[in-house]
This record gives structure tokens, sequence and C-alpha cells, in this order.
């Protein structure tokens, strides 16, 4: 079990072998991968501090990413920039973001 | 949407039976706490497919079930390995088995059913995280509870309401709730137990709910354990009362309680929940408090031992104790106003015992005055002021018990007072404003001397105390002013300042009313001062150069406003005061006086009142043998009173050896037979003061005795005073009584008639109910008059026309007539 401190950065594996390190509080905006890495639970991903995604592949899971820092980014303040989506990656980014509970 | 989301990511067809396999056997690892060989990845992916696959409600029953399954299988065996049968045993009849193991076992229990209790809540809640996908789409759109929920009931239904076991059909939960009040009452009988461990097993209980409705009073915390511990806790106390009460002491009991109470509150605290407090409190102050108190207060310690002990400490625990369960301290303000009003009437008592007592050394022959009547009311006097301080002492003492044990307490504050009032002015006791007065005198008279202002204050201070207590406060001006009137005319009083003092103290306290006529005595004191000065400056203008010229003090009183009539002694009847007869040098000087004064106040009349004044007379003793050869002429001083000295006048122009009768003075003199026979009693009888030589030598002065010049007196002093036999203030014989109250009552007619009147002059008409309720209402401040004498007023002023009955009317009612 991982008792002692919790690293600051974890590592996110699209499926089709691409890494993501990120930071946890960043990362963990997102339900499914918080929940995977939650400490208290014990799962393997919580022990490696790391995720593989079987059914997300690299563009996606960085636009995820990229997404991830830039809600916690702007978290508190108004008037946001827009994200920029290119419109080809756009259904594939809701199923993600279903899965991940974002 | 989602089948295209199905098409697009997860488009493979699943098998349900086999995913289920995979994340059954996964649920077992987490179960068995070997979760870390699992990814959570994969076994989210695997439910979210599921679900996705429209196959949630399969999803959620199968997982419902294995729960179940797990439950009463595994969880439970463990759980029942738990039960010895030390444990059973206790369980059926506590108290059976040593304490001890009891406490081992139960705690054992306590600690395995909450291990099984956290550990089903760390699976669920990673179950949970796992079908989280389940939880959100599944659920929410079909109004399930969550699976976690539905997991925490399961928990409910298949571990705590299941039965211990086959032969034993008690549920779990109630195993439960006895072991943790086996614990507590294993902790009220002294031992540690493991406070946390109940408070967890507490916290189980209070996140579990009766139904599925999840109520916050449907906890099964409150449906089932509480109230067991209500019930217990109330039986165990109602015991515990009962036992403490016979076999330990109020004080004690007190204690207890209150520690009881403190524990409960911790308890509440460290090992249950804080919502029982106020419960569990209310239990404790029921059966220790509420259902005990009267006997509690009654018990041979209790109220009335504290109270003559001065047990300060726990009487403010009695009040403490009281004041929880009952606003008002019934209880409590009962027992302390029995107690003052007996301690009162043992004071009461006393004094009447110590009034009527023989005296205490009738065989002491030397004790100058030598009346038994004397010395008898001197006792009383004593009595009426140790009565006073008597008093005065309970009322410090039940003051220091307000103030310490009883926090100044309204209701008790007013209960005390009203227990003073109620024996001070008790029926069976009629002589307070008789003493408070005498009481005041006395200190006027001799008890003040030496002190500083500031204890001469206190003193006045207390009086004022107790006055307030007395109803009948006319009859203490009135005995007031009788004793206040022989201070001033015989000069007894020690500092005039001081009487100053106490009238205004009593002006606050009384009203201007009450002292005006005191006040008005002082002023005629002081107008009186005046005139003799201002007379003797008007002999001196005379030119009237007489050595043997007698100097003349006066006090003019005001009739109405000096109780004359009680000064003069109470044989001659009133309006029969017979006119003493100056010898000429007196008469003389008498009607010089009077043409004085009615120079300056015409239209006034002077009546010579010689029983109350006193003089001092200058008396030369013929030569005498002294013991030692000489002869010597002696001179002294007499201060006498003005009868004393009219008789001795007599005598001054007799030859030395020639005598007078009895009869023959009187009628020299004309003074009234009482006064004249105590005047000679104390010339001619008391020893220190023998001036006149009585025939036959005898107490008793009759008619026929003679009485001649003592040529051979002796005094030890240059000024002799001769003392009139009774005349100081005394406490009334019971005859006097009888006319100082006749007297009061005739002067309470008044005071009512002149209060009826001017509240009909007001109201013009009233009902009789409204009208002898606002006479009481006026008069509450002078005294409290009775129903019955009202009445008798009422009738007489009708009678004189003052008013009239309205014919016809409902009720009883006047008219004023103007």
């Amino acid at each position: 079990m991982s008792n002692q401190k919790l690293a600051e950065y974890v590592t996110l594996v699209s499926s089709d072998g691409f890494e993501f390190n990120l930071l946890r509080s960043a990362a963990c905006l997102a339900g499914t991968i918080k929940k995977a890495l939650d400490p208290k639970s014990g799962f393997r991903e919580g022990e490696q501090n790391r995720v593989h995604f079987e059914t997300i592949n690299g563009v996606v899971l960085e636009k995820v990413c990229e997404y991830l820092y830039y809600s916690q980014k702007f978290a508190e303040s108004k008037d946001v920039p827009d994200m920029d989506i290119p419109p080809a990656l756009c259904l594939e980014l809701l199923i993600a973001a279903d899965y991940l509970d974002v | 949407m989602k089948s295209a989301r199905a098409k697009g990511l997860h488009g493979d067809d699943i098998d349900f039976e086999n995913t289920w396999g995979t994340l059954a056997s996964a649920f077992r690892e987490i179960h068995t706490k070997n979760a870390s060989r699992l990814s959570y990845e994969e076994l989210y992916r695997h439910a979210y497919r599921v679900v996705l696959k429209k196959k949630g409600e399969d999803l959620y029953k199968r997982v419902l079930g294995f729960e179940r399954d797990w439950l009463s299988t595994e969880v439970h065996n463990s759980i029942q390995a738990l039960l010895t049968p030390n444990l059973l045993v206790s369980a059926q009849a506590v108290g059976t088995s040593n304490t001890n193991e009891r406490r081992v076992a139960g705690e054992k229990f306590l600690k395995g059913l909450r291990q099984a209790w956290g550990d089903h809540q760390v699976c669920m809640s990673m179950l949970a995280d796992v079908l989280m996908y389940m939880d959100r789409v599944y659920c929410q759109d079909n109004r399930h509870p969550s699976i976690y929920t539905a997991a925490m009931v399961l928990f409910r239904v298949d571990i705590l309401n299941h039965p211990v076991s086959d032969t034993d059909a008690r549920a779990v939960l109630d195993l439960l709730n006895r072991v943790i009040l086996d614990q507590i009452q294993m902790e009220r009988d002294g031992d540690v137990i493991d406070k946390y461990l109940i408070k967890m097993c507490v916290g189980m209980l209070e996140s579990l709910h009766e139904d599925e409705a999840e109520a916050e009073d449907q906890r099964l915390y409150n449906t089932s354990f509480e109230l067991e511990y209500l019930t217990t806790s109330k039986e165990f106390y109602r015991k515990e009362a009962e036992f403490l009460l016979r076999d330990s002491d109020a004080g004690a009991y007190c204690r207890h309680t209150r520690k009881r109470l403190d524990q409960e509150e911790d308890r509440c605290k460290s090992t249950l929940s804080e919502v029982t407090t106020p419960k569990i409190q209310k239990v404790v102050e029921h059966e220790l408090i509420k259902n005990r108190i009267h006997e509690l207060v009654e018990m041979e310690s209790g109220v009335r031992f504290m109270i003559d002990n001065d047990r300060l400490d726990e009487l403010e625990l009695m009040f403490d104790l009281n004041s929880r369960v009952d606003d008002k301290k019934m209880e409590l303000v009962r027992a302390v106003q029995k107690r003052i009003v007996e301690m009162g009437a043992d004071v009461n008592n006393a004094a009447v015992a110590a009034s009527t007592a023989p005296a205490p050394a009738p065989d002491a022959p030397d004790k100058g005055k030598g009346q038994p009547q004397e010395k008898n009311s001197n006792q009383q006097t004593i009595a009426a002021i140790k009565w006073v301080e008597d008093v005065l002492q309970l009322k410090d003492k039940f003051d220091g018990i307000l103030r310490t044990s009883f926090g100044m307490d309204q209701p008790l504050q007013t209960a005390v007072t009203r227990s003073f009032g109620d024996f001070i002015n008790s029926v069976s006791f009629p002589r307070s404003s008789e003493y408070i007065s005498l009481f005041i005198d006395e200190n006027m008279k001799k008890g003040i001397k030496n002190k500083t202002e500031l204890e001469i204050d206190a003193v006045l201070e207390k009086a004022i105390v107790l006055l307030r207590y007395v109803q009948d406060k006319d009859l203490f001006e009135r005995y007031y002013k009788k004793h206040l009137c022989r201070r001033l005319l015989m000069n007894k009083s020690i500092s005039n300042d001081v009487e100053k003092q106490m009238i205004s103290k009593m002006k606050i306290e009384l009203g201007n009313n009450f002292t005006l006529k005191l006040e008005a005595m002082f002023k005629d004191m002081t107008i009186s001062e005046e005139l003799t000065s201002g007379f003797k400056k008007h002999v001196e203008g005379l030119g009237d150069k007489d050595p043997k010229r007698i100097d003349l003090a006066i006090n003019v009183l005001t009739s109405m406003t000096w109780p004359l009539e009680t000064m003069s002694s109470g044989d001659d009847e009133e309006g029969k005061r017979t006119k003493c007869h100056f010898p000429p040098a007196l008469e003389r000087i008498k009607r010089g006086f009077e043409k004085y004064y009615s120079e300056k106040h015409s239209g006034r009349q002077i009546t010579w009142l010689a029983n109350m004044g006193s003089a001092d007379i200058k008396a030369v003793f013929p030569k005498v043998p002294q013991k030692d050869g000489t002869t010597k002429e002696r001179r002294h001083e007499l201060n006498v009173s003005t009868y004393a000295m009219v008789i001795l006048l007599l005598f001054n122009e007799l030859p030395a050896d020639q005598h007078l009768t009895f009869e023959e003075i009187q009628a020299q003199t004309n003074i009234p037979h009482s006064d004249l026979v105590r005047n000679l009693q104390s010339l001619a009888v008391a020893a220190k003061t023998r001036i006149l030589i009585k025939e036959p030598m005898s107490k008793d002065v009759k008619p026929t005795d003679k009485f001649f010049f003592n040529e051979g007196f002796k005094g030890a002093f240059l000024r002799i005073k001769v003392g009139v036999v009774a005349n100081g203030n005394k406490v009334e014989s019971d005859r006097e009584r009888r006319e100082t109250e006749k007297k009061n009552d005739d002067s309470r007619g008044f005071c009512i008639e002149a209060a009826v009147v001017r509240i009909m002059k007001q109201r013009k008409e009233l009902s009789h109910q409204q009208l002898v309720a606002e006479t009481l209402n006026q008069l509450a401040a002078q005294f409290k008059p009775e129903v019955n004498m009202i009445k008798k007023r009422i009738e007489s002023l009708i009678e004189r026309e003052y008013l009239e009955r309205i014919e016809g009317a409902k009720v009883d009612s006047y008219r004023y007539l103007a």
C-alpha cells in the first residue's frame, strides 16, 4: 500500500503506448482517474501511480490532458478563453469524457 | 447517442457471463484485501461496458446477490466465531459470570463486529468506485439506491438482524446492544472499558437505518440502542436512588447525583452519541432527583440538617439539583420556609419563656431595687433584646445561605423573606413591634456608646431590616413614639444625631407619613430649648436676683404628636389628670413662665405634666457625728422627679422631728395616688436613696404610714440620683399591652375610615369587595386590618351618612354622599 507521501506526478498511458506525465491534482479532476488512483482502495493503478487506458488512443488522451490542465488553470476565473478542439476529435473526446467522468 | 458511442469505441459484443465472472472474482479479491493485483481501469471498463450494453439491471442484482452471499457466509461465520458461550450466557443472565471475562469477551465481540463493519465499508466503497458508471447511469435513471447504500442495508439485514445462531433466535443487533449496555454498566460500577471501541460501534449504528427511507430519526442507533439504553439506565438509577436513600445521607446523595450527571454527559461524549446527552440527563434527573427530591429534602440529613449545620456546599448542590428539575424549586423552598418558621417559632418561644420564667436569682436581695415586678420587666426587656438579636442572627444565617448556596435565587429570596414575615408576624407572638422598638431604645440608651459611626449605622440598619418584616407598622410607630418620648424627656438618649439618623432611615423605608410625628417631636424639643433660654433671659431681665431662684427648664410638647397618655401611669383614668399642688416657690416661677409663654403665643394653653419632670435639688443635711468623731455638714445634689421634689419641699418647711403621714402628703400635694406611692417608695424604701424614713419600715406604702426626714442620711457621692420605680422603657405588662392594643385598634379605626372615605370620594360608587380590597391596599404600608374591622367602619360611615348602600345592586355596593 502506498502509505508514503503521494507522488506529485502521475502517468497516464494511452492504448497505443503514449505516456503522459501530469500533476496528480489535475489528473484527479477526472472521476475515473481519481478513483483509480485512490490510495484508500489500493488498486494496482494506485500502487504504481500509472493508469493504462485500453480504450483511449494517444491523440485523444493528449487532448484530455490538455483539457485537465486547462480546467484546473481556469477553475476559479471568469472570461475563460475557449479551448481549441479540432472537430474531427469531437466525438471521440465526448466518449472519453463520459468514460472518464470529467 | 449511446448507440453511436457503442459503435465508435466499444462496438464489439461482450459476453455478460464472462465479464461478470471476471468482476466477481475481482470482488472476491477485494474482499480478501488483494486489491493491489487488480487493475481498476480494467474492472471499470468491464462494468462500463456492461452498463452500456443495457445490462445494468442484471449487474446490479448480481452485485447485491454476491454481497449477500458474502455477508451471510464469510462475515457471518467470522462473527459467529466471536460468540463465546460466555458472551451468550452473559446476554441471557447478566451477572452470572465473572465480570472480567465478560468484559474481555464483550470487547472481542465488539472488535470483531467493528472490524467486519469497517471492512465492509472499505470494500463497498471500492466496489462502488468500480461500479461508478453503473451508479451514475443505471441507478440514477431507475431510481435505485446507489450500490453502496444498498450494500449497507444488506449489512443490517444479513448481519445485524440475523439470528445469532441456529438455536438462538435473537438478532446480532440485540446482542450488540446488550454487550454495549453491559460494558457501560461495568463502567458505572467503576471498571475501565474501551470507550473508543464502543464509540465506533455506536457510529455504525448511527450510520445504519431502520428502513430504506433513511430518515434521521430512523437510525438504528435511535430506534434500537438508545431506546434500550434509556430504559436500562432508568431502571439502574431507580435502583440506585433507592439504595442511596437508604444507605447514605442527603449530602452524599447530592454529590453522587452530581457525579452521575457529569458522568453521563462524559459518556455521551466519549462513548456514545451526543444526541443522547439531553435524553439521558433527563432520565437521571427524573430518577435521581425529581422522583426523590421530596424524600431527599425530608431526610434526617436533608435540608434541615444542612441548614442547622451550615452545610453550605451541600445546600448549593441541593439547590442546583432541584433547579434542574423544577424552575420554582418548590421542594427546597418549602423545606427552607418550614425551617425558618420553625427556627423563628423557637426564637419566639424562647423570648416568651425568658420573659415569663422566674427571676434567675430570686435569692439575691442586694440587687438594689428589690421589687419582683421590676425584675420581671427587666427580664422581659432582656428577653426582647435577645429576641431581636436572635432574629437578626437567623436573618444573617439565611442571608449567608442565600448568598453562597442559592446564588441569590429569586424564588428562594422571596420565600425566605416571606417566612421571616410569617414568624415575626405570627399570631401566637404579637410582640415583635414592641420588641424591635425596645431594641432600638436599648441601643440608643446604652448600646451605641463607644461605637464608631459605622457600627452604629450597622445596628440601625439591622433594626430597619427587621422593621421591614413587620406588618403592623402602626403598632410599631406607637411603641417607638412612646419610647422616643421617654428618651427625649429624660435625656436618656446618647446622641441626638443618631436618633435623627434612625428617623431618616425609617423615613426612607416607610415613607414620610410614618415619621411626621416623630420629627415633630424633635422639633418640639428644639423649640423648648429656645423657650427655656428665652425665659431665663426674661427672668434675668426682670432683675430678680433671688439667690434661691429656681432654674426652670421647660419642654413644651404639642399634645397631638406626643403620646402623653401612655406616659401617665396606668392607674388614673384618662381625663382625670389631677393637678399637682406646687409649693409657693415653684408656683411663682410656673406662673412666670405661663405669662411669658402666653405673651409669645396667644391662645395656647399649657398643661403641666409634673409626672414627667425632674429636678436637681441642692440639699443640706445637718451635722451628724461621723464614725471618726468629726461632725460635718453634708451637701448632696439630689436628682429627683418633680413629684419627689414637691414631697421633699414639704419636709423643708417641717421641723426635724415632725412627721407627715401618707394621707397628709397626698392632701397637700395632690399627687396621684400611684405616683405618690412610687415616689415615696424610692425616697423611703430603696436602700441607697433613703432620704425619708418611713414608719413602720416595710416595702409597701400604706395610707397610715408616717414619714420622717432622714437626718442621718449617708450618701457616697455628691450627686445622687433618685430613680423612680418603674420609669424606664420596659416591656409592657399584659394589662398595659391590652391597653396599647386597644388604643391601637381605635386609631386603626380612624385610619380605615379615612381610607374608605378617600377611596369613595374618588370613586363615588364601588362594590363592597372592591372597596375592601382597595382599603387593604392603601393601608398595607401601615398595617393589615382585619376585614371585619373594615366592615364595621363602613357600617359606621353609613350610619353617619357618609355613604349609602345602593339599592337593588347585584352585589353589595356603596355610594359616596358628598
